[in-house]
């Protein structure tokens, strides 16, 4: 195979497994946010899981059980972000931050012992047995692990509950009129914690993956910002998960370019080039606000804005 | 018992500070059309919200149809057969019919039955003759057919007791009848509605027994032959009503505003002024009718400079202001009392002294360079709030305590003190009670007395025909007629307000 | 059952004691944290008061770390006002930062140190400001959300400092590792308290402070920025020019994160680095909500967390213990303040549900 392939199929491979990195998150953001409830703590809850995924990884060296592991522990801090904007009505923005403040500290503390190490067993690729031998197609899509498998399955899966099920009429009910949805006897409260929940589930599963099948180690703060490009594409993806994923791989396709050329020595460039993902996000998201201004639709009406239920 | 679809017996509920029901009997026979009437703040919402679910009563029992029942939330009151329809629809814009009729549907499985449901809503509507189809937007309905989604809704799920609230608030005159006869199609058909409005003449129109509510009580129901509205409207108010308003006779002096062939579009991108004309004088009360979505709010932005006109031109004074800011037509001494207090003319979180120099915190003596002389606006708010009598817990409580009655006063105290030459009221008098509303009328007679050129905007026809000296009726973003309240009827002017008849301008 | 209602009014008790419980409320989730990690919370909670306290020395750390952390949060302060959620106080630090270094690496020695130094400050001014500028100008023009704009920026503004130290402008001397030259005296802040890192910034902090707090309260700027925040809508029908104002007030909180960058470069390292430290522009924001907006309390609270950085330093140095708690705590902090809010607006008691 000429080199120029091989090096192709790397970067794409690659591609694909940062891009699942944060269509996770991504996409259990788009539905915190259709539910009306806005998650900033993305990137702390990432932490979180990535941290649990390896501290189980590392003790247990079964690489699924921390995947899932980091994946719950990413849902149940997000139960305190829930907490405070959803019972308690508090600032959604403020919550978020502090959350990622918080994932970052207690990542740092608790993962300073476990610094720099690696872990032995990570994710197995499981290669798909015919499809797998297609040219470059079968490498980069069909020779990956079995959590980018799931994924597949699970966008499309999600893009269809949020728009032919009765699950995906309430929950955006619920982030586009909550008045009215309560008057049809849906419980706010209810779908907004579970929707959170959810999010918060699948921040941890970016992590967990990020940590037990990407890049198998433990640094302060490995997810790097990507909590942030989660949000990001959240809003890039108008909130449908269907463009959610194609924004997911542009990114992984930055971030393994930029990866690549840091492992060949050369520090320069690659910091120049850590700089595109997030300046092409901002464009992304300057030019998708101006579209959606114009077409007057996308954003769920309800973001942000904590819901009273009046005193009976 | 059978002859009652609902019996509610001694009905109590109480909020800080006032009782909304006050030990309140009601009952609705099976198959007639119960009508609720009162003032603003009389206990009607609070009522109909106890019969949903919404509240929950500090006092009383509720039986339907003989049964002793406890209705704790709006799904209960569904599986009771109770259906209500809001004032405000309660409906998703961004979904279709279809999503809205299914939302919260406890019987639906996992995934939509689109085919059955559908037609199901298509028999319907059918039935009725709404013509809906189910798989349109709501934000692309008309507001009368959105109400006919929310009767679907209720329909779709067995209601067999309807009670809609103030539902001919929104419809012009040709479309409430239309409602009224959906309602008798019901009634024939056995179910029971309880029917809200203020609305004197339809009431007489469309009921069979009206119950009057004041001050939270029960005054007392009659049966609609034995009563009339003058019988009705001392009970609703406690006095003699008088429908008259002491009006001095208008002293029309020079034009002080005038609007060229107005174009303009509102948010969604559609046109909604299509070439309005007209103009007002300096001491005469110019009123807009017209129902609530043909175009007046634009109007009214536009003329306040918050929203930009596509096409036309506006003169105050002769001097054009088109698309001018919205601060360069307050310095042309243009006031403006917008429809929605708190979401324009006031900041909810200050207080009543910030919110009071809002349009003149730039101008000496309260500005001083870079700096705000608040001594002097804490005495210039002192000052409105004397005159005006406007209560307020603190002076520098934010304003979002105020009652609603107090906001539009402080509104209309600080643009009536800037002495404007045009006045631009929306709704000033939307969602207030008696006093307020009287106080407030009162007031805008005054400024015009005083010379101002006062342009009225409202749904209130009563209230048009009572102090305005020519009505304008728009439809459709043009006026299709002027006419002078004492030449014309009511049902004249609704006819216009649908677009069925054009009139030849009373310039 | 739980009775929920509107509360009538927010006493100034009450608004003074709920950031306390706060605090109190955070150092107690900080000693759970530090339980699970079986080390005892007393002994890291009084070395961090010693890391702060104990000696003349740890005393003016504290001041060290409180100078950017004033300058921070009272640039925060004049952006929330405005409701304007800028985020980006660390990525405007860092411009702030290397504008400054621009002139102290380039620039002759010789200048007076007067001269150096001012342009120093304007440079770090221009730098945060620009930074501030872009988010700004997206949101008053085109409703980008000030959020996403302002976080990403910080991390374009992080990989630009780490191109710029890996790159052209490390010094040749410092055996490979990402710092700049050391700064000339000219370019260094002069130290104000002698034996100890205390500089002039703190001087600019505190002033900068009385002079937002006026500006908010006493001018007509202040005034307009209090309805844009309060209601947009009736910002612009009052005739202020709201897209201008958030500029404004967007390049006054940019300019002053920026001069919090350049007193850290100039006061306290003395050099340029990567290390720059990217948790200050993040509290800071804790500091604005915990002082409710008034930037003389953020003097006092920034003064507290200064100590908590101080002490923090501290433990990891002496304990072993990872500086994370500190942020572990303050977060908790945030938590519970904001979540009190909650009974700040509504009253809430127990009824007897009827039967």
């Amino acid at each position: 195979m000429p080199s120029s392939h091989i090096i192709l199929i790397t970067l794409l491979t690659a591609a694909v497994r940062s891009g699942t990195v944060i269509i996770f998150p991504t996409i259990g953001e788009i539905f915190t946010e259709r539910s009306g409830v806005m998650n900033l703590g993305i990137e702390g809850m990432m932490l979180i899981g990535a941290f649990f995924g390896f501290l189980v990884t590392f003790y247990t060296n079964n690489p699924y059980l921390g995947f899932i592991i980091g994946t719950i522990a990413g849902g149940l801090s997000s139960l305190i972000h829930a907490y405070i904007c959803i019972t308690l009505q508090g600032n959604q923005v403020v919550s978020g931050l502090a959350m990622s403040i918080f994932g970052a500290g207690i990542t740092n503390f608790y993962g300073n012992r476990l610094a720099n190490n690696q872990l032995k067993t990570t994710l197995k690729i499981i290669p798909i047995p015919g499809l797998s031998d297609i040219p470059i197609i079968g490498k980069v899509f069909f020779s990956q692990d079995i959590i980018i498998y799931l994924s597949y399955f699970f966008v499309f899966i999600m893009w269809f509950i949020l728009f032919k099920t009765k699950a995906g009429v309430h929950v955006r009910a619920v982030g586009e009129n909550a008045q009215a949805a309560n008057a049809m006897g849906i419980n706010i409260y209810k779908t907004r914690y579970f929707w959170t929940f959810f999010g918060g589930l699948l921040a941890g599963a970016g992590g967990a993956y990020l940590t037990t099948g990407y890049a198998p180690f433990w640094l302060d703060g490995i997810t790097a910002g990507r909590g942030w490009i989660a949000v990001a594409l959240v809003i890039f993806s108008m909130w449908n998960p269907s463009i959610a994923i194609i924004g997911a791989y542009l990114f992984g396709s930055l971030d393994a370019l930029q990866f690549q050329l840091q492992a060949t020595g050369t520090t320069i460039p690659s910091s120049l080039l850590a700089m595109f993902p997030y300046l092409l996000t901002l464009i992304i998201i300057i030019i998708a606000t101006v579209i959606l201004r114009v077409r007057h639709i996308g954003v769920p009406k309800e973001l942000g804005k904590p819901f009273f239920k009046e005193e009976k | 018992m059978e002859k009652y679809a609902l019996k509610a017996i001694n009905i109590t509920k109480r909020f800080p500070g006032v009782v909304a029901n006050d030990h309140i009997n009601f009952e609705l026979y099976k198959g007639e059309i119960h009508t609720l009437l009162g003032e603003n703040g009389a206990g009607k919402t609070t009522l109909i919200n106890i019969f949903d679910g919404i509240y929950f009563p500090d006092e009383g029992e509720i039986y339907i149809e003989g049964k002793h029942v406890k209705i704790n939330s709006p799904f209960d009151a569904m599986n009771l057969g109770i259906g209500m329809i809001h004032q405000h629809f309660m409906l998703v814009d961004t979904l279709s019919v279809l999503e809205n009729v299914i939302l919260g549907l406890k019987s639906q499985g996992f995934l939509i039955d689109k085919t059955s449901i559908a037609k199901k809503i298509k028999e319907i509507s059918d039935k009725y003759n709404f013509k809906i189809n189910p798989d349109t937007r709501i934000w692309q309905l008309s507001v009368s057919e959105q109400q006919k989604v929310e009767i679907i809704k209720i329909l779709f799920r067995g209601a067999r007791i309807l009670i809609l609230d103030e539902p001919t608030a929104v419809l012009t005159p040709q479309e409430s009848t239309a409602l009224f006869g959906i309602l008798k199609q019901l009634k024939s058909e056995g179910k029971s509605i309880i029917f809200i409005s203020h609305k004197l003449e339809e009431v007489m129109e469309i009921s069979d027994r009206i119950t009057v509510l004041r001050k939270g009580k029960v005054i007392g129901t009659v049966e609609k032959e034995k009563t009339n509205q003058r019988e009705l409207a001392t009970m609703m108010v406690g006095k003699e009503v008088i429908f008259e308003i002491e009006k001095s006779p208008i002293k029309k002096g020079k034009e002080v505003l005038k609007i060229e062939n107005l174009e303009g579009y509102n948010d969604r991108g559609i046109k909604t002024l299509k070439g309005v004309n007209f103009t007002v004088n300096s001491g005469e009360i110019f009123g807009i009718a017209g129902i609530s979505g043909n175009g007046q709010d634009e109007l009214a932005e536009i003329l306040t400079g918050l929203r930009k006109a596509s096409k036309g031109k506006i003169y105050v004074n002769n001097q054009e202001i088109t698309n001018y800011s919205p601060n360069n037509i307050i310095n042309k001494g243009v006031s403006y009392i917008p429809s929605d207090r708190l979401k324009v003319g006031l900041v909810p979180n200050l207080s009543s002294v910030e919110n009071s120099i809002l349009k003149r915190f730039n101008k000496k003596p309260i500005s001083r360079g870079l700096i705000l002389n608040y001594h002097l606006a804490r005495e210039y708010a002192n000052k409105l709030i004397q005159e005006f009598n406007i209560m307020v817990p603190r002076l520098y409580a934010p304003v979002k305590l105020l009652s609603g009655g107090n906001l539009q006063k402080l509104l209309l105290a600080r643009e009536i003190s800037e002495n404007p030459i045009l006045l631009i009221a929306v709704h000033p008098t939307r969602g207030l009670d008696v006093g307020a509303t009287e106080f407030i009328r009162k007031k805008l007679l005054e400024v015009r007395d005083n010379g101002t050129a006062v342009l009225l905007i409202s749904e209130d026809l009563e209230e048009l025909l009572m102090i305005s000296d020519r009505i304008g009726v728009i439809y459709e973003g043009k006026i299709v007629g002027i006419v002078k309240p004492e030449e014309v009827d009511i049902n004249e002017i609704g006819l216009m307000m649908s677009g069925s008849k054009l009139v030849n301008s009373a310039r | 059952m739980i009775k929920i209602e509107k509360r009538e009014e927010i006493t100034t008790k009450l608004r003074i004691i709920v950031p306390i419980i706060s605090v109190f409320a955070g150092l107690i989730i900080g000693a759970v944290a530090i339980l699970f990690a079986k080390v005892n919370p007393l002994i890291v909670y009084k070395s961090i008061i010693l890391g702060a306290f104990g000696s003349r020395y740890a005393i003016t750390e504290t001041l060290v770390f409180t100078t950017p952390l004033i300058l921070l949060s009272v640039g925060l302060i004049m952006a929330y006002k405005m409701f304007f959620w800028n985020i980006g106080a660390f990525g405007q630090f860092i411009l702030g930062a290397i504008f400054s270094s621009y002139f102290a690496i380039y620039g002759s020695p010789d200048l007076p140190r007067f001269f150096m130094i001012s342009i120093m400050m304007f440079a770090s001014l221009a730098g945060g400001a620009l930074w501030a500028l872009i988010p700004a100008f997206l949101k008053a023009y085109w409703d980008v959300n000030e959020v996403i704009s302002t976080l990403l920026l910080n991390y374009i503004a992080f990989n630009f400092l780490r191109y710029l130290m890996y790159g052209p402008w490390r010094d040749p001397t410092s055996h490979g590792f990402p710092l700049s030259k050391t700064f000339p005296i000219n370019a260094q802040l002069p130290r104000i308290i002698p034996n100890s890192r205390v500089n002039l910034g703190l001087i600019f902090g505190i002033v900068a402070a009385i002079i937002v707090w006026f500006i908010i309260k006493k001018t007509k700027f202040g005034y307009r920025i209090s309805v844009i925040g309060g209601n947009p809508i009736a910002a612009r029908y009052a005739g202020i020019n709201v897209s201008r104002d958030i500029i404004i007030g967007m390049l006054i909180s940019g300019a002053l994160a920026g001069l919090a960058g350049m007193v850290q470069v100039s006061g306290v390292l003395h050099l340029l680095q990567i290390e720059i430290n990217p948790y200050y522009g993040y509290t800071a924001i804790i500091i604005a909500w915990l002082s409710n907006l008034n930037p003389i309390a953020a003097i006092l609270v920034s003064f507290l967390f200064g100590a908590m950085i101080s002490g923090g330093y501290l433990i990891q140095l002496t304990l072993q213990v990872p500086f994370g708690i500190i942020s572990v705590i303050q977060s908790s902090i945030l938590f519970v303040l904001i979540g009190s809010v909650f009974l700040l607006r509504y009253k809430v008691s127990f009824v007897k549900r009827r039967s």
